[in-house]
């Protein structure tokens, strides 16, 4: 089971995904509200997988993933999206998102991507 | 999820999506006014969060229609889509029904399926009368080298969401181990999403059979062939550019949310040590300790930090009431057909969360009026050689221990002589009073109960409810109002509020042997009057003090008639003044106000009571009922 920071500019979210990782066995070590804090919290934190919002305030989190990439290219981060944002995910995935879960989440899947990218080289 | 899982969330989800919807409106109206081209990127965030909210929380119906907002906004994003009033009026009509539809989760009722049904059908139209959004084309990746060629089929879940996004990932996968040397279908096409159940991937890898059916492999794959292929021609591979590394500034939680009840009741534990604290200053006082005295001012100082703070935590900036109004004076100025230009300033400064409660509505009040009522029509305007937008700002800022708010229109002003003939009509004043009454007690007027200049009610002012009932909300506030108005140049209205309402200043007197409490915001002096210069004027008395004749009031029927004294005090209001006679002056001290209990009701004359450290009950004046 994984050490997760969870990055998401809504409470609410972020309560929800916590709460299905939790129920998976996984730690939340951390949580950030936009990509700034996402890049300080990873550094600090080293977490085993982030999970990133796409549309965030200040920095978007394609743009936090990028610095954490190369901040860390072993880095596992998956992306969160929802139906609407496939270009921007293309986008993380092409700067080296290693998943993506689809809002609105539905446990087992988001454990099952989880698990695959935890468990990836 | 279990109930109380629920609950939490919904309270979340209500929260953070009034945020959302509030920044959704504003950015609305920046964008129509064509200020800030970024608003939109705000807006769009916006939409789209709302939208990823209501999905998880299975609202369908808000879905929907954040879903639909957000095709607009992507057009106006993209700049296939022009912003028009029309428009903004569709996606204000949007941003209600999400408001409304907040309402109802808020209250536990559900959403109604179709109640959205008529916005969405006409932001699909919309939509769709614009000229199409081709996805911007992304660039394809092929590599190449010289390992052993393995041709690699992978067939996904049908069932699979989104399988341009699981395509990719199986593509990335393989590259970290080999080179990929082509798909079928292409790249492109993968991306797009554009192929049925399976495609495969020809990558050159030195990894093996095994770890390239691993790498392929994850959920959603439901079957991976991997096989030995002869060599291609190679491509060139390409590398997306990396971001520089951010500065890894150090963050740590800096805001919690609190329940608002909780501060009340430590505001109440507050006020209860500040009385507590005075009760024992009073035994100190009495025994003369000394180490129990240096001891009480150690917890003095502590009491009163904590109250300082207990104070500024309960501060919220006034932007918290002042978002709403931009969309209040569009929807107004459009009603009435007028052209406004509204501006606001000090939206920072802070207020006690009970003041600003109160403070709403009496400021929409004044706002709509000045719309409805002050700023004339463009025509009008243009005829008095003004500019055909009339001016509207609202300004706040702090001043000593007061906050002031402005409302100041630049319209056609209030006519004194309207006021005079329409008082004489309503039978407000006698005509000989009428004819004597100086402009500021005209203007004064406004503020009776039934009187109104204009000549139409319209209805976005709405009726019955007029000034007079802002002036009772402001004084209930221990706040003032004032009017200033000049014909044909404006008016504005001055709000003077204490920033916080629970703990006061006042001054102790004896009045008949009785102790009162007057806030000291309301006293201008203490004087000694020598009983020549106390003069009965009419019905009352009038005393002369530097040259100035002001009423004296000796209170005989709050307090009963008291033995003769030359001590008064000198007491103002909204700018005017009046006299009391007091026995002595026993000094000033903080306290906490607490109101009358709803069993005694309003008492005329008394604002409510306070408890000084010795446990006695001392009413607080009222000094707005005196002057």
């Amino acid at each position: 089971m994984g050490r997760i920071l969870i990055v998401d500019d809504t409470m609410f979210m972020r309560t929800l995904l916590k709460n299905i990782l939790f129920s998976g066995g996984h730690d939340i070590v951390g949580e950030a509200g936009d990509g700034d804090e996402a890049i300080a919290k990873y550094q600090e934190l080293r977490p085993d997988l982030v999970t990133m919002d796409v549309i965030m305030p200040k920095v978007n989190g394609i743009e936090a993933l990028k610095a954490i990439k190369s901040a860390d290219p072993s880095a596992k981060v998956i992306m969160c999206t929802a139906v609407g944002q496939e270009q921007m995910v293309k986008l993380a995935i092409k700067s080296g998102a290693r998943g993506y879960i689809v809002k609105p989440f539905q446990a087992p899947k988001v454990l099952e991507e989880v698990k695959n990218v935890l468990s990836s080289a | 999820m279990t109930v109380l899982d629920e609950e939490m969330y919904r309270k979340l989800f209500v929260e953070e999506s009034r945020e959302n919807h509030e920044n959704i409106v504003n950015n609305l109206l920046i964008l129509e006014s064509g200020e800030d081209a970024t608003a939109i990127d705000e807006i769009f965030r916006s939409a789209h969060t709302l939208k990823g909210m209501s999905a998880s929380m299975g609202f369908d119906e808000l879905e929907r229609l954040c879903h639909s907002m957000e095709d607009v906004f992507q057009l106006i994003r993209n700049g296939q889509s022009v912003v028009t009033p029309k428009l903004v009026d569709l996606l204000l009509g949007c941003t209600d029904a999400i408001e409304e539809m907040l309402d109802d989760i808020e209250a536990g009722r559900g959403l109604a399926a179709g109640r959205t049904e008529d916005l969405v059908k006409s932001l699909k139209e919309y939509a769709e009368g614009s000229p199409d959004v081709a996805d911007a084309p992304i660039a394809a990746e092929v590599g190449a080298d010289t390992p052993p060629t393995y041709s690699v089929t992978v067939a996904l879940d049908p069932e699979c969401g989104m399988k341009d996004l699981r395509a990719m990932l199986v593509l990335q996968n393989l590259e970290e181990l080999g080179t990929i040397v082509s798909t079928t279908p292409p790249a492109e096409r993968l991306e797009e999403g554009q192929f049925e159940g399976s495609f495969e991937v020809v990558v050159e890898s030195d990894a093996g059979e095994e770890a390239l059916r691993t790498a392929a492999s994850g959920p959603e794959v439901t079957e991976v062939v991997v096989s030995l292929r002869e060599p291609q021609t190679p491509a060139a591979p390409q590398k997306s550019p990396q971001m520089p590394e951010k500065s890894g500034k150090r963050r740590k939680i800096k805001n919690i949310r609190v329940d608002i009840q909780r501060l009340d009741q430590m505001m109440n534990l507050v006020e209860d040590l500040v009385i507590n604290r005075g009760r024992l200053e009073q035994i100190a006082k009495k025994y003369g300790i000394k180490e129990f005295d240096e001891a009480l001012s150690m917890i003095g100082r502590s009491v009163s930090d904590l109250q300082n703070l207990m104070m500024s935590i309960r501060m919220i900036p006034l932007e918290k009431i002042f978002n709403r109004l931009p969309r209040v004076v569009r929807d107004t100025a459009q009603h009435d057909g007028k052209e406004i230009e509204f501006v606001m300033e000090g939206g920072d400064t802070e207020l006690d969360r009970s003041v600003m409660e109160g403070l709403s509505d009496p400021l929409l009040h004044i706002i709509r009026n000045a719309v409805n009522h002050g700023i004339e029509p463009p025509e009008v305007r243009e005829a008095r050689g003004k500019p055909r937008k009339g001016l509207l700002r609202l300004t706040a800022r702090r001043d000593k221990d007061n906050v002031i708010i402005e409302i100041e229109d630049d319209g056609g002003g209030i006519d004194p002589e309207r006021l005079r003939r329409s008082a004489v009509e309503k039978g407000i004043l006698a005509p000989e009073e009428a004819k004597e009454a100086s402009k500021d007690e005209l203007i004064n007027l406004l503020f009776q109960p039934g009187f109104s200049t204009a000549a139409t009610i319209t209805d976005i002012s709405g009726r019955g409810v007029g000034l007079d009932v802002v002036r009772k909300t402001i004084e209930s506030l221990k706040g003032t109002i004032k009017v200033e108005s000049e014909v044909g140049k404006g008016t504005k209205f001055e709000l003077v509020l204490p920033p916080t309402v629970a703990i006061i200043d006042v001054m102790m007197v004896h009045i008949n042997r009785r102790r009162c409490a007057i806030p000291i915001s309301n006293v201008v002096e203490v004087a000694l009057a020598r009983p020549d210069a106390i003069h009965r004027i009419g019905t009352g008395e009038g005393v002369l003090l530097r040259d100035q004749i002001l009423p004296l009031h000796r209170l005989e029927d709050m307090f009963g008639k008291a033995p003769q004294s030359d001590t008064l005090v000198v007491l103002q209001n909204n700018g005017r003044k009046c006299c009391i006679v007091v026995d002595f002056v026993e000094g000033q001290q903080e306290v906490v106000v607490k109101p009358l209990s709803r069993l005694i009701g309003s008492c005329r004359g008394i604002s409510g009571v306070t408890i000084p450290g010795d446990g006695d009950v001392v009413p607080v004046l009222d000094v707005n009922t005196l002057v």
